[in-house]
C-alpha cells in the first residue's frame, strides 16, 4: 500500500505546488511525511485491519451458515434487525419534528430545551434502562398506580417493545444532531423564495427544507441502525426478562457459557454478517452524501417558523415530552438510589444512603471504576496522538492513499462494539494478551480513534493549504510544515477528540463485557452485574454517581471548548 | 403592475437597534427604483419589509390599492403577489429548472396547460428556452440568476424586488446581465425596487436612486441630479467619493480650519448665508492638478481609469480624490491642488455622520 502509494505521488497526479517547486529533482525520495504515513499504516493494520481480518477468516474458514440459520441466531437476529431498524425510525422522526422545533421555530424556550433533548445522549444506554425500569417496571410507581386505579399495569418496559423504546430514546439526539446540521446548511433564502411565491410558511417547510433533508434522514437512519443493531446493554437489562433475545445478548451468552460447539467460530460467523451489514450501511452513506446538493451559503437571516394558534399545544407537547424524556429517569434513579429495596414506598423514613456509600466504598465498584479510569485514559491518550497524526497526514498531505487511510481509520466506528470485541477476542491468546486488561485497551483504541481523527479533520478541511504552503516558501520540510503548522493547529482539537474518547470509553459496557477478564472488570460490567444479581438500588447509586460524573465531566468539556 | 407607497415606515428590533427611521417613499407604477447605502444603512431591511419578512413597527405600507402593513396588520409574503430574486440566486436544488419556475403558479392553482404556456414564455423571455428539464447544478452562475428571475416574473408579480441580485456574478456577466435586465424590466412596465451596493449600477439602472443611512432616506434624486448635487456632504461622500473639508464662510469665501483649503464665493455653491461652520465637499472631478515641485500636495496613488486617472494626492495631510485626464502622474510626484468647484454644507441643517465602516 504504502510503496505504491510512495510511487504515485511523484507522478503526474502530483498537485502540491509548493512541493513541486522544492524539488526539482523527480526522483524517488523517501522524505519524512512518507515515513511517518508508512508508520501510520502498520499501526492501523495491527490495530483495526488485522483483529477484522481475523475475524473474517475464522468466519469463513468454516461454513457454519445452517448454525444460524437454526431457531435461535435466527430469531435473535430477526429481532436485532427490527429492534434496531424500527427504533432507529422513531429516532429519525423525532429528531426531525425537534429539529425543526427548536432550530427553525419560535417556540419558546427553544435554547433550553435543546439542552434537555441532548442529554440522553450522556446517559449510557445500560443506565438508561436501569433508570426507566424504576419508572415503568412491573412495580414501579407508574404501573402500580395503574393497577390500583385499573385493575391492571398500564404497561410493562420489559420485551422487545421496551427494547425499542429504549433505543429510541438514547438514539434521537443523534438524529436530532445530524438533522439539525443539515437544516443549518439550507440556505434560508430557499424557503423564502417560496414565500414570495405564494407558498405559506408551513407549506414552504414542507415542499422545500424537508426533501432538501433527505440524504440527512438517510445517513442518520444508517448510522443509528447499525450503532443499535448491536447494543448490548439496552436488550440485557430490558430484553431478556421476558426472553427477548438479540444477537448481542446471543453472543454474549454464547461466549460465557459455550452452549454451543466451538463458540468462538459461532461468533465470529456472526460478527462477519454484522460487519457486512455495517458495510453496506457505509456504502448507502456514502452515496446519499454523493447525491446531496451542493447549497450555498444563505446570504438572508433565517426567518422563524411562526407557530401561530398552535404555539401554545406545541410548547405543551415539547416541553412535556422532552422533560417526561429527560429529567424523569434522573429523578427514578435518584429514588431508587436513596431506597433500600425495589417496591418500598417512597417516602422520608424509608430514605437511606447506604446505597450511595456503599456504591461509592465497595472494592468491586472501586476496582471497577479504577479499571474504567485506567483503561480509559490510555485509551484517550493513545488515541489522541494516532488521531491527530491521522487526521492531519489525510487532510494537510495529498496522496493517493490518503482516503483508504482515513477509510480504514474510520471504519470502526460503523461496526457494531460486539464486532469489535469479537475480532479482538478472536486474536487474543495468539498475540498474548488473553484474559488481561490490555485486551479491553486494544478494542477501545480501535473502537474510538474515528472520534479523534473526526474532530481533527474537520476544522482543518476549513483552513487552506496555503498555511503549510506558506511554512514551506519559508524553508520548513514538508515534515516540519506538517509538524510546525498543521499539528499545531490541530492539537486543540485532538484534545477534544481525546476527552471524548475517556469520557466515552469510561462508562462502557457492550465491548468490556464481551472482553471481560478475571480482575478486568470496568464501571459498565460492575453495574451490569449488580442488576443482573438483583442488587437494584445499588446498581441505581453506581449509575446515578456515574451520570452525575458524566454530565459534569462533558458540561466542563463543552465549556472548555467554547473557550 | 403596481405602484408602492410607505408611510413614515419605521422598525425597531426588539433589541432596541433602529432598522429603519420613518421612511416616506412613493414609487410609481412602472418605476425602477435602486436603494443604496453603506452596509448597515437599512436598504436590505426597507426591501425585506416592503417584501413581508419584516413587519414595520409604525407606519403604513402600501401595494397597489390594499394595505399590505400598518399598525394591525401585516400581510405575509405570500399574499403580497411580488417576484424576488435573491443574491445567491435561491434556485430549489431538488427539482428540475421547468419545476422551478412553474412552482408559485402551482400554489396559485392555475390549470395544467395556462401554466406549460406561461412557464415556455416567461422562459424565452430570460433565454432559458429548452432549459426545462435541466438539474439546476449543472447551469452556471448566469444561467440560475435567469432561472430566479423566470420564477419571480412568471407569476405576474406587482413589484419585482431585487436583493443584490447581480453582486454574485462576475464582472462581464454582471454586465450583461445588467442590460438584460433593463431592456427586459422597461419591455413589460414592471416596478422594480433594487438593492444594490454598487453605486455605478445603481446610477446605470434606476430611474430614480435613494440614498439611506442608519435606516434613514437621505436623497431621493434621479443619477445626474444625485452625482451633481448631492444633499449632503455624506451623500456626497459615499456616492461621489468627494473630499471633505470642515471650515467656515468667511468674506472671501470658504476657509478649512487647520488646513490651507480656501475656496473663493466664485466656484462655491452653496445654499445659504456666510458667517457659518459647515463642511465642504470637493467631487474628484472638480479638482485639477499642475505638477509643481514646490507643490503642496504629494501624488500616493494612481490608478489608470477608462474616463480618467484616479488620483490621490495628499494636501497637508488630508487625502484627496481626483479624477483628472491626460497624462497619468507618478506616484511621489508633487502637485499643487485648484478647486474648480465646491459644495458648501452648513452644519446644523443636515446632520454629517461617518459612514459605518465596510
Amino acid at each position: 500500500m504504502s510503496s505504491s502509494s510512495k510511487l504515485l505521488h511523484q507522478g503526474p497526479v502530483e498537485i502540491d505546488r509548493a512541493r513541486r517547486a522544492a524539488r526539482p529533482s523527480r526522483g524517488v525520495r523517501v522524505d519524512g511525511v512518507d515515513a511517518v504515513r508508512v508508520a501510520l499504516w502498520c499501526v492501523v493494520t495491527a490495530v483495526i485491519l488485522l483483529p477484522l481480518g481475523a475475524l473474517l477468516v475464522l468466519a469463513f474458514s468454516q461454513n457454519r451458515l445452517p448454525l444460524l440459520l437454526t431457531g435461535d441466531v435466527a430469531q435473535a437476529g430477526l429481532n436485532s434487525v427490527v429492534s434496531a431498524s424500527v427504533s432507529a425510525l422513531f429516532a429519525v422522526v423525532i429528531g426531525t419534528a425537534i429539529a425543526l422545533l427548536l432550530d427553525r421555530s419560535d417556540l419558546p424556550g427553544r435554547r433550553v430545551l435543546r439542552l434537555f433533548a441532548l442529554s440522553p445522549l450522556l446517559v449510557p444506554p445500560f443506565v438508561g434502562a436501569i433508570a426507566w425500569i424504576g419508572i415503568i417496571g412491573p412495580a414501579a410507581p407508574v404501573n402500580a398506580l395503574w393497577t390500583h386505579w385499573f385493575g391492571s399495569p398500564l404497561w410493562n418496559i420489559y420485551g422487545g417493545d421496551g427494547v425499542v423504546f429504549l433505543l429510541t430514546v438514547h438514539s434521537y439526539p443523534v438524529a436530532y444532531i445530524i438533522i439539525a446540521a443539515a437544516l443549518r446548511r439550507v440556505p434560508s433564502d430557499l424557503e423564502q423564495a417560496a414565500r414570495i411565491g405564494g407558498a405559506s410558511a408551513g407549506r414552504a417547510v414542507r415542499h422545500i427544507t424537508v426533501p432538501l433533508l433527505r440524504p440527512a434522514f438517510l445517513s442518520a437512519f444508517t448510522l443509528i441502525a447499525v450503532s443499535n443493531l448491536a447494543d448490548f446493554g439496552i436488550p440485557a437489562i430490558i430484553g431478556l426478562p421476558e426472553r427477548y433475545v438479540t444477537l448481542s445478548t446471543l453472543v454474549y451468552r454464547y461466549i460465557q457459557s459455550g452452549t454451543v460447539a466451538d463458540p468462538l467460530q459461532v461468533v465470529a460467523t456472526v460478527g462477519a454478517i454484522l460487519m457486512l451489514g455495517a458495510v453496506v450501511a457505509m456504502i448507502v452513506d456514502v452515496l446519499a452524501a454523493r447525491s446531496n446538493w451542493e447549497l450555498d451559503a444563505s446570504a438572508s437571516p433565517t426567518q422563524l417558523l411562526q407557530l401561530g394558534r398552535w404555539r401554545v399545544a406545541t410548547t405543551a407537547i415539547t416541553w412535556g415530552g422532552l422533560l417526561a424524556l429527560t429529567v424523569l429517569p434522573l429523578l427514578a434513579l435518584v429514588s431508587q438510589a436513596l431506597l433500600p429495596a425495589p417496591g418500598i414506598p417512597l417516602t422520608w423514613q424509608n430514605l437511606t444512603l447506604d446505597n450511595l456509600k456503599r456504591a461509592t466504598t465497595s472494592p468491586s465498584a472501586l476496582a471497577g471504576a479504577g479499571n474504567s479510569v485506567m483503561l480509559s485514559v490510555f485509551a484517550g491518550v493513545i488515541c489522541t496522538v494516532l488521531g491527530l497524526a491521522i487526521g492531519t497526514l489525510v487532510t494537510r498531505t495529498r496522496a493517493r492513499s490518503n482516503g483508504m487511510l482515513r477509510a480504514v481509520a474510520m471504519l470502526p466506528q460503523a461496526l457494531p462494539g460486539l464486532v469489535i470485541a469479537v475480532s479482538w477476542l478472536i486474536i487474543a491468546p495468539r498475540i498474548g494478551l488473553f484474559n488481561t486488561p490490555w485486551l479491553i485497551l486494544c478494542a477501545y483504541v480501535m473502537a474510538f480513534i474515528a472520534l479523534v481523527v473526526q474532530s481533527v479533520s474537520a476544522p482543518l478541511r476549513s483552513t487552506p493549504l496555503a498555511a503549510e504552503e506558506a511554512a514551506r516558501a519559508s524553508g520548513a520540510s514538508r515534515l516540519r510544515a506538517l509538524l510546525d503548522i498543521s499539528w499545531r493547529m490541530a492539537i486543540p482539537a485532538a484534545i477534544a477528540g481525546g476527552t471524548l474518547v475517556v469520557l466515552t470509553a469510561v462508562r462502557e459496557l457492550t465491548i468490556s463485557v464481551l472482553l471481560l477478564a478475571p480482575g478486568a472488570q470496568t464501571l459498565g460490567v460492575t453495574i451490569f452485574n449488580l442488576q443482573q444479581a438483583g442488587s437494584y438500588n445499588a446498581a441505581s447509586a453506581l449509575s446515578l454517581v456515574v451520570t452525575v460524573l458524566g454530565l459534569a465531566g462533558l458540561g466542563l468539556t463543552a465549556r472548555q471548548s467554547r473557550r | 403592475m403596481s405602484s408602492v407607497d410607505l408611510h413614515s415606515v419605521g422598525l425597531t428590533y426588539p433589541n432596541g437597534t433602529v432598522g429603519l427611521d420613518s421612511v416616506d417613499l412613493r414609487i410609481a407604477d412602472g418605476e425602477f427604483v435602486a436603494l443604496v447605502g453603506p452596509s448597515g444603512s437599512g436598504k436590505t431591511t426597507l426591501l425585506r419589509t416592503i417584501a413581508g419578512f419584516l413587519a414595520p413597527t409604525t407606519g403604513l405600507i402600501r401595494i397597489g390599492d390594499s394595505v399590505v402593513a400598518d399598525a394591525v396588520t401585516n400581510v405575509p409574503p405570500e399574499r403580497r403577489q411580488l417576484g424576488m430574486v435573491f443574491q445567491q440566486h435561491a434556485v430549489w436544488p431538488h427539482w428540475n429548472v421547468g419545476r422551478n419556475i412553474e412552482y408559485p403558479l402551482k400554489l396559485a392553482k392555475v390549470p395544467r396547460a395556462e401554466r406549460q404556456d406561461r412557464v415556455a414564455a416567461v422562459m424565452k423571455l430570460v433565454g432559458l428556452e429548452g432549459f426545462a428539464a435541466r438539474n439546476p447544478t449543472t447551469l452556471s452562475g448566469g444561467q440560475r440568476q435567469r432561472v430566479a428571475l423566470a420564477r419571480a416574473l412568471v407569476g405576474d408579480p406587482q413589484v419585482l424586488l431585487l436583493d443584490e441580485a447581480l453582486s454574485a456574478l462576475d464582472e462581464p456577466l454582471r454586465d450583461a446581465l445588467r442590460l438584460e435586465l433593463q431592456s427586459l424590466t422597461r419591455s413589460i412596465g414592471l416596478t422594480v425596487v433594487h438593492v444594490t451596493h454598487d453605486r455605478d449600477e445603481a446610477l446605470a439602472l434606476a430611474d430614480r436612486v435613494v440614498v439611506l443611512d442608519q435606516g434613514r432616506i437621505q436623497q431621493i434624486a434621479s443619477p445626474p441630479e444625485l452625482v451633481s448635487h448631492p444633499a449632503s456632504a455624506l451623500v456626497a461622500r459615499f456616492m461621489a467619493d468627494a473630499t471633505l473639508f470642515e471650515g467656515t464662510i468667511k468674506s472671501a469665501g470658504f476657509q478649512a480650519s487647520g488646513h490651507p483649503c480656501a475656496v473663493g464665493y466664485d466656484v462655491l455653491d452653496t445654499r445659504s448665508g456666510a458667517g457659518k461652520a459647515g463642511t465642504l465637499a470637493v467631487l474628484p472631478e472638480d479638482v485639477r492638478l499642475h505638477a509643481d515641485v514646490d507643490g503642496a500636495a504629494v501624488v500616493t496613488s494612481s490608478l489608470f481609469g477608462r474616463s480618467g486617472n484616479d488620483v490621490i494626492v495628499n494636501w497637508a495631510g488630508v487625502p484627496v480624490r481626483c479624477r483628472v485626464t491626460g497624462r497619468r502622474p507618478l506616484v511621489g510626484e508633487r502637485m499643487t491642488v485648484t478647486i474648480g468647484r465646491a459644495l458648501f454644507y452648513p452644519s446644523g441643517s443636515l446632520a454629517v455622520r461617518e459612514p459605518a465602516p465596510g
